[in-house]
C-alpha cells in the first residue's frame, strides 16, 4: 500500500515515493552521454519546492502548471542538491492543470554542504 | 488555443491513453469518463455483434428493461459510437431515439459534461461528430437541446481566431440559422446566441473568411434583434455594452439610430436606451462569455491563491489566454465576469486571498493597446453608469474604488487614469444621459461610503499625488467627496515616522482606513477637531523644546523671505498656539500649486530639526500621573 508523501519530507536515499506536484518551471534540456535528452524542473507542494530529473518524451511533454502524480520515485543528491528522480516502474502522470496551491519556499533543492559531504563519504 | 498536443509525445487515438474520443499524450492520466463511456461501448458491442438489426434491438432492449443502470449504459454507448464512430453515426442515433426511456435525459447530461469538462481534449472526428449530433437533436425537437446549444456556444473562446475555434463558431452559427423556427422558441436561447455573437463579431475581422463569417454573425444578430427585441432586452445594460462595440458596422448603425430615434420600432415595450441601461445584467450572460477552463482558473485564484502567490498563476493565464493581439477583446469578458459573477464570501473576503481587485490590476496593467484599455476601463465601470442601489449590486462596482485605492502607492498611473476615466466618462458615455450618469456614478460613490468600501474618499480624490489638472477636475466635479477637515500635510521627513495620507499596501482591510494610525494624535486637544477619524493634527508641544537651541541657519537661509519668516516664528515661539497657527500657515503655503519641490526638502530638514524632541517621542511627560 502506498502513501503519499510531501515535498518536504523528501530526503535522500528514499524510494517508492509518491506524491502529487505542480510545475513551476521548466529548465533547458540536456543530452546524456547515452543519447537520452534530460531536464531538470522545478515542482511544488504546500510544504515547498524541489527539483525533478525527467527524461525524453516526459521531459518535453512537461509544461508549467501541469499538475502531476509521480509514483515509485526517489531521491538522490546530485551536485549537492536533492533531486528527486522516476524509479524503476514508476510513472510520472498528468491528472490537472493550474488548480493547485503551492509554497515555493523552502527550496529543498538548494545546494546542502551536508549532502554534498555525505556524497563525499559515500 | 490550440489544440493540446504533447510536443514530443504521440498526440491522438494512439497516444498515452489510446482512447478514441480524448486527444491524450504518454503524460496524461487516463481519464475516468472516457473510461467510463468505453466499458458502455463495450457492452452494446458484446450485445449486438453477430446479429441482425432485428436481434440486436431486442437484445439492447432486453438488457435496458433489467434497470437504470443497464438503460444508463446503453445509452451512454450508443452515444459514444456516434461520437467515435462517423460511418455508424446515424444508425446508433437511430437506435439511441428508439431505446431511449428517458427522453434523452441521460444523454443529454453527459453531452453537457464532454462540453463543460472535456472539450479542449476532445479529437476533431469527435468534435465534428458532437456537431452533426446537436443538429440531430433539434431535428428531433429533442426537449433540452436549446441548453445543450447554450453548452456548445460557451465553449467558442473570446479573442481567439484559431481555425478551430472559428470552425466551432461557424458550424454551431449554421444550426442556429438553418434551424430558426426552434431557436424563436426559447427566449433564453435567442438572448444568449445574440450576446454571444454580438461580442463575437468584434472578433472576426482582417481576412476575407473571418470577414464572411462576421456577416453571417452580423445578419443572424440583426434579424433576432429586430424580430424578438424583448427577448434580447432581456440580457440587460451589457447589451448596450456590446452594440456600442459594433455601432460602426451599417446594419448596426441603422439599429441604433432606431434605439436612440425610434424605439418603438424594434418594439412596443420599449421605451428607449435608458430603459436597457437601468436593467442589471444577468450572471449568466456575463458567465456564457467565458469558457469552463478561463472560469474554473479565475474561480481557482479568486479563492485559493493567496495575495501575494499570484504571480504565477497570472503568468500560466496570460500566456494561454492573453498572449495575442487578437486576446485583448477577451479582457472585458474577464474584467465583467470578475465584477458581475465573483461575488466573495464574506469569509473570503476577510482572508488574504487574492483579492478582486489585485486581478483587475493586472488585467489593466497588462494591456497592450490604448484601445483594450479603453475598453477594459468602460467594463470595469460599465455598472456604476446607472448605478441604483435598489437594483444593483455593491459587489460590481467595489472592484474599481478598491483598484483606484490600493494602486495610489505602487501604481498612481493606474489611479490617475481610472480617477480621469470617472471623471470623463459622465459627459461623454451619451451626451444625452449625462445628468443620468453623474447620478450613476454619485449613487455608486455614496453606496461605496455607506456600505465602508472605503471610509472616506478624500484621500483618493484629493491626494496630492495626483496631478493638478486632473485634482481640479475632481473638486470641480465631487465636491462633496473631496473636502476634508484639514488639508493633507505631506511633509518629507527623514524619520521613519511617517505623515503620509497613504495606508499601508499591506493591509487587507478592505476598511483599513479605519485602522491606520495617525502619526500623532492627542484626543484632548485637538487642532481642527471634526470627529473624523483620520485628522492630521500636530500635537501641541506641552512643554518648551530643547535646552540648546538648533541651529538652522543653513537651511534657513536657501528658504524664500515668508517662509523663513515662519520658520523663525516656530523657531522661537514658545506659545504653542501661535506655533500651530504658523504651522498650518506653513502648510497652506506648501499646499499651493506651484510650490517649489526644492524648498520642500529644506523645509522639512528644518522642520525636523526643530522638532526632533517631538519625533523622538518625548511627548509625555517624565513622570505619567494618573492623567
Amino acid at each position: 500500500m502506498s502513501t503519499e508523501t510531501f515535498v518536504k519530507d523528501i530526503k535522500p536515499g528514499l524510494k517508492n515515493l509518491n506524491l502529487i506536484f505542480i510545475v513551476l518551471e521548466t529548465g533547458r534540456v540536456t543530452k546524456t552521454k547515452d543519447g537520452h535528452e534530460v531536464r531538470t524542473c522545478k515542482v511544488a507542494d504546500k510544504t515547498g519546492s524541489i527539483n525533478i530529473s525527467v527524461w525524453d518524451d516526459v521531459g518535453n511533454l512537461i509544461q508549467p502548471g501541469d499538475i502531476i502524480r509521480l509514483t515509485k520515485g526517489y531521491a538522490s543528491v546530485f551536485k549537492g542538491c536533492l533531486t528527486l528522480y522516476t524509479g524503476r516502474g514508476g510513472d510520472l502522470q498528468k491528472i490537472g492543470e493550474f488548480c493547485m496551491v503551492y509554497s515555493e519556499v523552502p527550496n529543498f533543492s538548494e545546494p546542502n554542504p551536508e549532502y554534498v559531504a555525505q556524497q563525499s563519504k559515500g | 488555443m490550440e489544440m493540446q498536443k504533447g510536443k514530443g509525445g504521440a498526440a491522438g487515438g494512439g497516444g498515452g491513453g489510446g482512447g478514441k474520443l480524448l486527444l491524450s499524450t504518454l503524460l496524461d492520466a487516463k481519464d475516468e469518463l472516457e473510461e467510463r463511456l468505453e466499458r458502455c461501448v463495450g457492452i452494446v458491442t458484446s450485445l449486438t455483434n453477430g446479429l441482425s438489426e432485428r436481434e440486436a434491438n431486442d437484445a439492447l432492449n432486453a438488457h435496458i428493461c433489467k434497470g437504470t443502470p443497464q438503460h444508463e449504459e446503453i445509452c451512454l454507448g450508443l452515444l459514444t459510437l456516434v461520437l467515435t464512430e462517423p460511418s455508424q453515426a446515424q444508425k446508433c442515433y437511430r437506435d439511441l431515439a428508439l431505446v431511449s426511456r428517458d427522453g434523452m435525459n441521460v444523454v443529454l447530461q453527459k453531452i453537457n459534461q464532454i462540453l463543460m469538462e472535456k472539450y479542449l481534449k476532445l479529437q476533431d472526428t469527435c468534435r465534428t461528430q458532437l456537431v452533426w449530433l446537436l443538429r440531430e437533436l433539434v431535428k428531433s425537437g429533442v426537449l433540452g437541446a436549446d441548453g445543450v446549444c447554450m453548452t456548445f456556444m460557451k465553449q467558442i473562446a473570446g479573442g481567439d481566431v484559431t481555425a478551430k475555434n472559428i470552425w466551432l463558431a461557424e458550424n454551431v452559427l449554421e444550426i442556429l440559422t438553418e434551424q430558426r423556427e426552434w431557436v424563436l422558441k426559447s427566449s433564453i436561447l435567442i438572448a444568449m446566441a445574440v450576446y454571444t455573437y454580438l461580442r463575437l463579431i468584434v472578433d472576426h475581422h482582417g481576412t476575407a473568411p473571418l470577414q464572411a463569417l462576421r456577416q453571417k454573425e452580423v445578419d443572424f444578430c440583426i434579424s433576432l434583434l429586430r424580430e424578438r427585441f424583448m427577448d434580447c432586452f432581456m440580457i440587460g445594460r451589457d447589451l448596450v455594452r456590446l452594440l456600442q462595440n459594433v455601432a460602426r458596422i451599417p446594419e448596426f448603425e441603422q439599429l441604433w439610430k432606431d434605439i436612440i430615434h425610434n424605439p418603438q420600432v424594434l418594439s412596443a415595450q420599449f421605451t428607449g436606451v435608458l430603459q436597457l441601461l437601468q436593467s442589471r445584467t444577468s450572471r449568466k450572460f456575463l458567465a456564457c462569455r467565458l469558457t469552463p477552463d478561463m472560469e474554473s482558473k479565475l474561480l481557482f485564484m479568486t479563492s485559493r491563491v493567496r495575495f501575494g502567490q499570484q504571480k504565477r498563476y497570472q503568468d500560466w493565464f496570460q500566456r494561454q489566454y492573453l498572449s495575442t493581439p487578437d486576446s485583448q477583446s477577451l479582457r472585458c469578458d474577464l474584467i465583467r465576469y470578475i465584477c458581475g459573477v465573483v461575488h466573495p464570501s464574506n469569509e473570503v473576503l476577510s482572508s488574504d486571498i487574492l483579492p478582486r481587485w489585485a486581478i483587475i490590476g493586472w488585467l489593466l496593467t497588462t494591456c497592450t493597446s490604448n484601445v483594450a484599455a479603453s475598453n477594459a476601463k468602460l467594463a470595469l465601470f460599465y455598472d456604476w453608469l446607472f448605478f441604483n442601489p435598489e437594483k444593483d449590486s455593491i459587489m460590481n462596482i467595489e472592484p474599481a474604488i478598491l483598484v483606484m485605492h490600493h494602486s495610489m502607492k505602487p501604481h498612481p498611473a493606474i489611479t490617475a487614469t481610472l480617477l480621469d476615466f470617472m471623471c470623463r466618462i459622465i459627459p461623454n458615455f451619451y451626451p444625452p444621459l449625462e445628468a443620468h450618469v453623474r447620478q450613476g456614478v454619485f449613487n455608486s460613490l455614496t453606496h461605496i461610503v455607506e456600505k465602508r468600501v472605503l471610509a472616506h474618499l478624500a484621500p483618493l480624490f484629493d491626494n496630492p499625488k495626483l496631478d493638478k489638472e486632473l485634482r481640479a477636475m475632481l473638486r470641480e466635479k465631487f465636491p462633496e467627496f473631496c473636502s476634508s477637515p484639514s488639508p493633507p500635510i505631506e511633509v518629507k521627513i527623514e524619520e521613519p515616522v511617517s505623515m503620509e495620507m497613504d495606508n499601508h499596501m499591506s493591509d487587507k482591510d478592505d476598511s483599513c482606513y479605519d485602522n491606520a494610525e495617525a502619526a500623532f494624535s492627542d484626543d484632548e486637544e485637538d487642532l481642527n477637531s471634526k470627529g473624523k477619524k483620520r485628522e492630521f493634527r500636530f500635537h501641541p508641544i506641552k512643554e518648551t523644546i530643547v535646552e540648546e537651541p538648533v541651529d538652522i541657519t543653513p537651511f534657513l537661509d536657501q528658504l524664500d523671505e515668508s517662509l523663513k519668516e515662519k520658520v523663525l516664528q516656530l523657531q522661537k515661539g514658545s506659545d504653542t498656539e501661535a506655533q500651530c497657527e504658523v504651522m498650518q500657515e506653513i502648510v497652506d503655503q506648501v499646499l499651493e500649486e506651484d510650490f517649489d519641490s526644492e524648498q520642500l526638502s529644506v523645509l522639512a530638514s528644518c522642520l525636523q530639526e526643530l522638532f526632533k524632541a517631538h519625533f523622538r517621542g518625548e511627548v509625555l511627560p517624565e513622570e505619567i500621573t494618573e492623567e
